[in-house]
């Protein structure tokens, strides 16, 4: 994700706040198409808020739920 | 005329009104039309003259807003480059618009502090290039073929033209007040430039996220939403009850709207979603606002002014969309071509295929052109095929859109390899190290060779593989 998605220079950690370092709508668009891509499904447009684009912990929980719910 | 007019105009009007809020910053309409003098200034003291090239290298701000009016109200031409565009492609702009200086957020090489975080970097001293006499305000760089021709040149009255085109449809008043989530640097003159003439208010949205940004439309009453349909498709889907009863005016634009986020977004929020048509070469042209349950699909009929009509119609009515009304392109940058030379009869080519139904109403049916529509980002399949084919392991390539049900399309490529055992995943970095991240194409598919035409030889751009 931080190679694929990220500025390289922007310290990722799985607690980093994704909003506060600037995510925006074509991060958001480069994230959605990375777990389309790696997991073969596309996160449902009411399964992306605040709560699953909180962090990389979140995004990781959200993914995965939706893995087993498949 | 001098578009840092419109600013002075809405401060003489509008003094104490807030022109944005930014977090906890409010700046209201006197304190934009002060700093920008201000800025201008100091702007003049490091060398910028009237007709320098600008390149402005700066996220969505209070800060871009300032620095555009401060450089047009020293004469200075405002070039927008994207936040995201890496080293190499800024450099190719500032080489191929003749940039002499850009102004970016972040300090560089032999850059000079302007204010807390903006720096100017020289490229080239005064005298600035030669602007065939015409009072230009901004060119709109265009990322295109190595033949093709790039940088989109307005002057300031061409500008102040389009807004009012615009604004008979979208009736932007200092009552208004605007949420504002899109890129200034794709978005500028019809939007912000024409909320700043009327004395709106615009609240720059930090968050992308349907929960936060329908707090701000609430929090701040906002009246006008202006966004892609993704954006669109993310509020239509959220989960809560809240409401936006403040909103009058939703516009989706950028690319085509379909129809489950229109009728889904119609069915939560109970407000009309109205589409425009906006083209780089000629500013919003058509308007759909009245009748979005019956033609969702229409782009609307043309603005007050503004003529369309299909070159060479099929059968079925269906052809390239041309153009005609004010504010036209003033010229093409590089190299240089006049709006005489590109269009001789006035009609300008969208590239756009398209019917109008009999009532006036444009639809769009696809592209004639090759570009890539990534979530309302055009991209030009020459250029990632440009970056792609400097690998030594790829012989050839082919980029091209596939359809997506979310994005409009997505960006993939076909690779011939030079030899058969290249790892993708160099290819995959190559991209990374010189693409702007949206660019680079989400699949990598190798092939044995690429489509072409049995005339000419050329790669096949029509053709998708299953």
């Amino acid at each position: 994700m931080q190679r694929e998605v990220f500025a390289p220079d922007l310290a990722l950690h799985v607690e980093t706040d994704l909003i506060a370092a600037g995510f925006d709508s074509m991060s958001l668009v480069r994230v959605l198409l990375f777990i389309e891509t790696s997991y073969g499904f596309w996160i449902p447009q009411g399964e992306i808020n605040t709560t699953s684009l909180q962090n990389i912990r979140s995004l990781a929980v959200t993914v995965s739920r939706l893995k087993h719910a498949q | 005329m001098n578009l840092s007019e419109l600013l002075d105009n809405s401060a003489g009007f509008w003094p104490q009104k807030p022109a944005f809020i930014e977090g906890e910053s409010v700046v209201s309409y006197a304190e934009l039309s002060a700093r920008t003098h201000s800025l201008a200034g100091t702007l003049s003291e490091l060398s910028i003259a009237p007709g320098c090239r600008v390149g402005l290298n700066f996220p969505n701000s209070i800060a871009y807003v300032e620095l555009t009016f401060a450089l047009w109200r020293l004469g200075a031409i405002v070039v927008p480059i994207p936040i995201e565009c890496t080293e190499e492609e800024i450099t190719d702009i500032a080489g191929s618009l003749r940039l002499n200086a850009m102004i970016g957020a972040k300090p560089r090489n032999g850059s000079t502090q302007i204010e807390t975080a903006s720096f100017l970097t020289s490229f080239r001293p005064t005298p600035p290039s030669d602007n065939h006499g015409l009072n230009i305000a901004f060119i709109r760089f265009t990322s295109g073929t190595t033949s093709a021709r790039k940088g989109v040149v307005l002057c300031h009255e061409t500008i102040r033209d389009r807004i009012a085109v615009a604004n008979q449809g979208l009736k932007i008043t200092s009552q208004d007040t605007v949420i504002w989530c899109l890129p200034m640097s794709h978005h500028f003159l019809v939007t912000i430039v024409l909320y700043i003439a009327q004395g709106a208010t615009v609240i720059l949205a930090r968050h992308v996220l349907a929960e936060p940004f329908l707090h701000a439309i609430n929090q701040w009453q906002g009246t006008v939403l202006y966004a892609s349909p993704f954006h669109y498709a993310m509020l239509a889907r959220d989960k809560s009850d809240t409401a936006m009863d403040s909103i009058r005016l939703a516009v989706s634009t950028t690319c085509q709207l379909t129809q489950d986020v229109a009728e889904q977004f119609i069915a939560r929020f109970h407000r009309p979603l109205a589409q425009a048509l906006g083209v780089i070469e000629l500013g919003i042209v058509t308007l759909n606002t009245g009748d979005p349950s019956h033609r969702w699909n229409s782009v609307g009929q043309p603005l007050n002014g503004v003529e369309i009509r299909v070159l060479s119609p099929d059968d079925e009515g269906r052809g390239e969309i041309a153009v005609r009304g004010p504010g036209a392109l003033d010229a093409y940058a590089s190299p240089w071509m006049s709006r005489v030379q590109i269009a001789p009869d006035g009609w300008f080519r969208t590239g756009d295929i398209g019917r109008i139904d009999a009532d006036g109403y444009l639809f769009l049916l696809s592209r004639k052109t090759a570009v890539i529509n990534l979530a309302g980002r055009k991209v030009f399949p020459e250029e990632i095929e440009a970056v792609l084919n400097r690998h030594p392991a790829v012989r050839e390539s082919r980029a091209y859109g596939r359809p997506h049900p979310h994005l409009g399309e997505v960006i993939e490529a076909d690779l011939v390899l030079a030899s058969g055992d290249a790892a993708l995943e160099s290819v995959r970095a190559h991209c990374r190290a010189h693409l702007a991240p949206f660019k680079i194409p989400t699949r990598l598919n190798v092939v044995t060779e690429l489509p072409r035409t049995a005339v000419t030889g050329k790669i096949r751009r029509e053709v998708i593989a299953v």
